[in-house]
């Protein structure tokens, strides 16, 4: 082998030969996550492991995310035949399966349901139907993908919208699980949007609260909670787990899972023993889950996928669907408003769409601005959370439908 | 407020940023071809089982895959195939309402200009279900098949239609013994979208209704306990308070009172003064005094060290 081929091989084996354009650009825009992430406060628990998973997985000839490869082999004598393993395959394509096997949502469920308290909304379950009114943002946004039909290159399949519109619950963890089961070669796009729409809350919702309700309105002040025993706290999570797992029982995996979390946390005053089950899914595991997560999720975001005129029309469906969830929450809040002889305040409402606590802490933050008496968040935790179960049980309606 | 509004400012910004650079994405991936379409073809296996033949397929929309059982009422399956809409496809029909692939199916087994009846059976048809038929040669090409919906046990229907040789059914157009017909049910796909819209947000809210009626019964049953375990106890408080003695309160005395007040102040204050002596007598030896400061010493070097931050 002469000097020049010894060398072309050695120049093929490198990363230089099989890059493309698209992967440089994938990998501009893993840098621009990890930017927004670092810099500007984007939800970096999350958009930096995706940032770089992006990066690792848009990486050429590095093939992290390849799957093992296997030869059929025949035995001549006896004429069996066998596989046999001829390369191992790449290191995250492993770790994705926890995301294609709808492993992580659930795990990242049982860590939010450790970390939150339920309380506000035992002790007002009326609250949850503004949670419920929240998901109708992806009920419409599954029609407006499905009616977009008509312009080329942005044809959605019924799944594929479905997977969209879980966007409008601003909910990553079951935007993931949905999309993971339904449209997995749009787990990239529906990750990122997800988790910018719910980073954006702060922006987004503001106007909306604004714009569907009246000063008189936004002046309300909720009558104080009633207190809610320990005991109660314990019974919700089960019952809530044996309620929606009957009705809907493909909602069970990610209500089971928060409600489990819930449990260990209201359970731990009574066996302190259960303190340690509860630091593990409140910290160690959420943590490693969510590296393992964003990591995977990133590196399915090939260029070949990620780059097409159906990435725009994710992010802008994406923003319909929240816009039209924090939309309907309040308008519900505005219902209640009037059922109740105007003792709840509408901008409660808009908590309702998830993203737990941010959405509660806007709605506490523009009620102050015009009352700044008022303390709305306790109020907006109950919708809030019940946001939490209500994407759960839409992702579930949903599955029920297309599985 | 001054950093709220540049905050809100740089996230605008950034926001422009990443539309810009979404827009830019787009149009330089305007010509692509949509990546969804492709992954939904409903393409059947079959299988035969004696006279019956059972399409199994995964639907548009559908993770899952459904049964479709074909039988030749008064003739007999000679084959049947599986097409794809494309080479069907006409201005006007829409290959959505098709949530299965089209059936090109053979029957022979009877005379020539005889007639028989096909019959498609499935869990998966609704009521509203209809059978289409493609026949290039006819005018217009596609045509509602006069099928009869009948409901069968286990929430099967079938969809029965009657075909003539050489009718305009037939997509042979000939009048030989055999029948050849291109068919596929369809559903309205808006109507099933629409519905969907409807009926599954109702859905999150009936299920959230049955959690709310579930926490305002556990809510009142809880209330009612909490209720029922403090009334003994405010029971006895009140009890207590109006069995004391009246004449007990009121024999103390103001002056009595401050009395009492002001030495218990003297005597904490005299505590609180006697805690902080102590707190300076230190029961260490000189050696280990010095041993500390040696300590503290060192400490303050690593801490001091010039240019740190």
């Amino acid at each position: 082998m002469s000097f020049l081929e010894s060398l072309s091989k050695f120049v093929l084996t490198m990363g230089v030969a099989g890059f493309t354009w698209q992967q440089g650009v994938m990998l501009a825009v893993a840098c621009i996550l990890i930017y927004l992430a670092l810099r500007k406060g984007f939800e970096p628990l999350l958009l930096v492991p995706i940032g770089f998973g992006m990066l690792l997985g848009n990486l050429p000839l590095a093939g992290l995310m390849d799957p093992p490869v296997y030869h059929l082999v025949v035995n001549p004598q006896t004429g069996e035949h066998s596989h046999e393993l001829k390369e191992i395959g790449g290191l995250i394509y492993y770790i994705y399966q926890g995301v294609k096997l709808g492993i992580y949502p659930p795990l990242i469920f049982l860590g939010v349901g450790a970390m939150t308290d339920f309380g506000p909304l035992i002790a007002n379950p009326k609250s949850i139907l503004l949670g419920a009114a929240a998901q109708f943002g992806i009920f419409t946004t599954f029609i407006g993908a499905l009616l977009l039909d008509f312009i080329p290159g942005l044809t959605f399949t019924v799944k594929e919208a479905a997977s969209i519109g879980i966007i409008g619950g601003a909910d990553g963890p079951t935007a993931i699980y949905l999309t993971a089961r339904l449209a997995p070669h749009l787990l990239g796009p529906i990750a990122v949007a997800a988790y910018s729409y719910m980073a954006l809350v702060p922006l987004i919702q503001p106007p909306i609260m604004k714009a569907l309700t009246t000063r008189k309105e936004r002046e309300v002040v909720m009558e104080q909670l009633r207190p809610v025993s320990q005991t109660e706290k314990i019974v919700f999570p089960i019952m809530v787990t044996v309620l929606v797992s009957v009705i809907l029982p493909p909602a069970a995996p990610l209500v089971g899972m928060l409600m489990l979390g819930n449990l260990l946390r209201e359970t731990v005053a009574m066996q302190p023993i259960l303190n340690r089950l509860l630091k593990t899914a409140q910290n160690e595991l959420i943590n490693i889950v969510t590296i393992f997560l964003g990591v995977s999720v990133g590196a399915t975001a090939s260029g070949l996928i990620f780059l097409q005129a159906k990435t725009l029309g994710i992010v802008c469906l994406g923003l319909a669907a929240f816009c039209v969830g924090t939309a309907a929450g309040v308008v519900f809040g505005k219902i209640m408003y009037r059922t109740s002889g105007g003792k709840v305040n509408p901008l409660i409402g808009s908590a309702g769409v998830s993203a737990v606590p941010m959405a509660a802490r806007v709605s506490q933050v523009v009620g102050q601005q015009y009352n700044p008496s008022n303390f709305l968040l306790m109020h907006a935790m109950g919708p809030n959370v019940a946001g939490v179960i209500g994407s759960a049980v839409a992702a579930g309606v949903l599955l029920a439908m297309l599985e | 407020m001054k950093t709220e509004s540049s905050r809100a400012k740089h996230a605008v910004r950034t926001i422009r940023l990443m539309v810009v650079l979404l827009c830019g994405l787009a149009i330089a991936s305007a010509g692509w071809a949509a990546f969804g379409d492709d992954l939904e073809k409903p393409r059947p296996e079959f299988t035969r089982h004696e006279d019956r033949v059972a399409a199994k397929l995964i639907p548009r929309g559908k993770s899952t895959s459904v049964l479709i059982e074909f039988q030749a009422i008064g003739g007999r399956l000679l084959g049947i195939e599986g097409m794809g809409f494309d080479p069907a496809g006409q201005k006007g029909m829409d290959a959505k309402d098709f949530r299965s692939d089209l059936f090109a199916v053979t029957a022979g087994g009877i005379s020539p200009g005889g007639e028989l009846k096909l019959s498609l059976s499935s869990n998966y048809f609704t009521q509203a279900t209809e059978l289409w038929v493609f026949n290039r040669a006819a005018q217009p090409p596609w045509l509602a098949a006069p099928a009869e919906n009948i409901e069968r046990p286990n929430r099967v229907q079938e969809l029965v239609v009657a075909v003539k040789d050489g009718g305009p059914l037939d997509s042979d157009g000939t009048v030989n013994g055999e029948i050849v017909l291109v068919v596929g049910p369809r559903d309205s796909f808006w109507g099933y979208a629409l519905g969907t819209l409807l009926i599954r947000f109702f859905g999150v809210f009936l299920v959230l209704g049955v959690l709310q009626l579930g926490m305002l019964l556990a809510g009142q049953v809880f209330q009612a306990l909490d209720r029922r375990k403090e009334a003994p106890r405010t029971a006895a408080a009140r009890r207590a308070v109006a069995e004391e003695p009246a004449e007990a309160l009121e024999a103390v005395e103001p002056e009595a009172a401050t009395a009492i007040g002001v030495a218990l102040h003297l005597h904490l204050a005299a505590l609180r003064a006697s805690a902080a002596l102590s707190l300076e007598a230190s029961d260490a030896s000189s050696w280990a005094r010095q041993g500390r400061t040696q300590i503290m010493r060192d400490r303050l070097l690593t801490h001091d060290r010039p240019g740190r931050k």
